[in-house]
């Protein structure tokens, strides 16, 4: 009988074959994978250039309100894209509650 | 007499077996996603759909990001590590606050660092395909994360890019931000009335005219009766702008904060000022570049406090 010229060869190289296979497959859904092998964070992106700050004159405002904060009223703007708020709906404000310790 | 394989033969067979078994074992491991922890610990029930839940940082340098954060707000970091990932979450008291991820800049463009925003959905794959409908564009696909849940990329119809985000954990629960943590988020953008009607397609928010100026549109978008986000004008007068999500971390003291910023190698974008809430507010950009604001939110001039 023909001996085998490294015993064990045929399985080990089966089992390293279904241990490897889910390594391979198992990549996806990363902005920036290296070949599927590994899976980066899908969110390691830069942004486009181009934010130049200035120009906040007066009356730029950029923060949340104040509850109660009165509505406007520009009663001559053409409609909105959006949907506004009803009109009896007053101008809500960020949560004020502590958080518990 | 049985037969017994010469060792020395076998040698070479038990060398390869251990090898092909080490790989194997560790490829899965490599493969695996970044081991992101949950947002909330321990988790809840609470979700809240439309509001800014995280934000993470995309950066160069990692160490030299984290000095400075550290500095400017004391945040304290535990590092992520996976085979092509340098991560780290920013904590403060305990408690994660944001993210850092260090990544190379795409070579040969010109692109910037920036903070990344993540509203909450509760299906994110619905929600994708929403955003696909409406104009959007797609920049990574949706993901599953063990622990954090699920997540997706995105630009809007009129280029600012943000992240939705179902987290398995729940969310934040709806407190006052303490300082150092992140308050309030504006998206600047050159629509708002349109951008406005965008978000509030994807995530049900209320619209609110805040604008003091007819020429200068401040929409506030609200869910839960909470304010989530402002939407802006992008400002007249700026040669190089692009639409973007910018968020402001509460402080103290604006004045002193954009001070040490810069003594931390980071510059002021917008000199502090009193916004409509009473408090002030600063843009600065950390030493990489990366924006974002500083906002001041005294609690005693709270409506509900002082009630």
């Amino acid at each position: 009988m023909k001996r085998a010229l490294f015993p064990g060869l045929t399985a080990a190289l089966a089992i390293a074959l279904l241990t490897l296979l889910p390594g391979c497959v198992a990549g996806g859904g990363g902005y920036y994978e290296g070949g599927g092998v590994d899976v980066t964070y899908g969110a390691d992106f830069y942004e486009p250039w181009g934010y130049e700050y200035g120009g906040w004159g007066p009356g730029y405002w950029v923060g949340p309100a104040r509850g109660g904060h009165r509505r406007p009223d520009w009663g001559g703007r053409a409609p909105p894209a959006y949907r506004p708020a009803a009109p009896s709906r007053s101008m809500p404000s960020i949560p004020s509650r502590s958080r518990s310790r | 007499m049985p037969h017994r394989a010469h060792p020395i033969r076998e040698l070479p067979a038990r060398i390869f077996l251990a090898v092909l078994l080490g790989v194997g074992a560790a490829a899965p491991l490599a493969a695996a996603p970044v081991p992101l922890p949950p947002l909330v610990q321990p988790a809840t029930s609470e979700h809240h759909v439309g509001k800014v839940i995280w934000v993470d940082l995309v950066t160069p340098n990692l160490s030299a990001a984290e000095h400075f954060y550290a500095g400017l707000f004391g945040w304290t970091f535990r590092e992520i590590h996976s085979r092509s990932t340098d991560y780290a979450v920013a904590l403060l008291d305990g408690r994660p606050v944001c993210g850092l991820i260090e990544h190379a800049a795409p070579a040969g463009e010109h692109r910037q660092p920036g903070w990344l925003t993540f509203i909450a959905v509760s299906d994110v794959d619905a929600t994708h395909q929403l955003i696909v409908q409406q104009g959007g564009q797609v920049l990574a696909a949706p993901h599953s994360y063990p622990q954090r849940g699920r997540q997706a990329v995105f630009t809007d119809p009129q280029g600012a890019v943000f992240a939705v985000l179902a987290s398995t954990s729940g969310d934040p629960p709806d407190v006052l931000a303490s300082p150092g943590e992140w308050i309030w988020s504006s998206l600047i953008t050159r629509d708002p009335g349109t951008a406005a009607a965008f978000y509030q397609s994807l995530f049900g928010y209320e619209v609110f005219d805040s604008s003091d100026e007819a020429a200068s549109e401040h929409l506030i978008l609200s869910t839960e009766d909470y304010a989530r986000a402002s939407v802006n004008g992008l400002p007249e007068n700026t040669g190089h702008h692009h639409p973007h999500w910018l968020n402001f971390v509460r402080v103290l003291d604006t004045e002193q904060m954009t001070v040490t910023a810069t003594q931390l190698g980071g510059r002021v974008l917008v000199e502090p000022r009193v916004d409509r809430h009473g408090g002030k507010v600063a843009v600065v950009a950390d030493p990489f570049g990366a924006p974002f604001g500083l906002l001041e939110w005294p609690e005693s001039q709270s409506k509900e406090d002082m009630q």
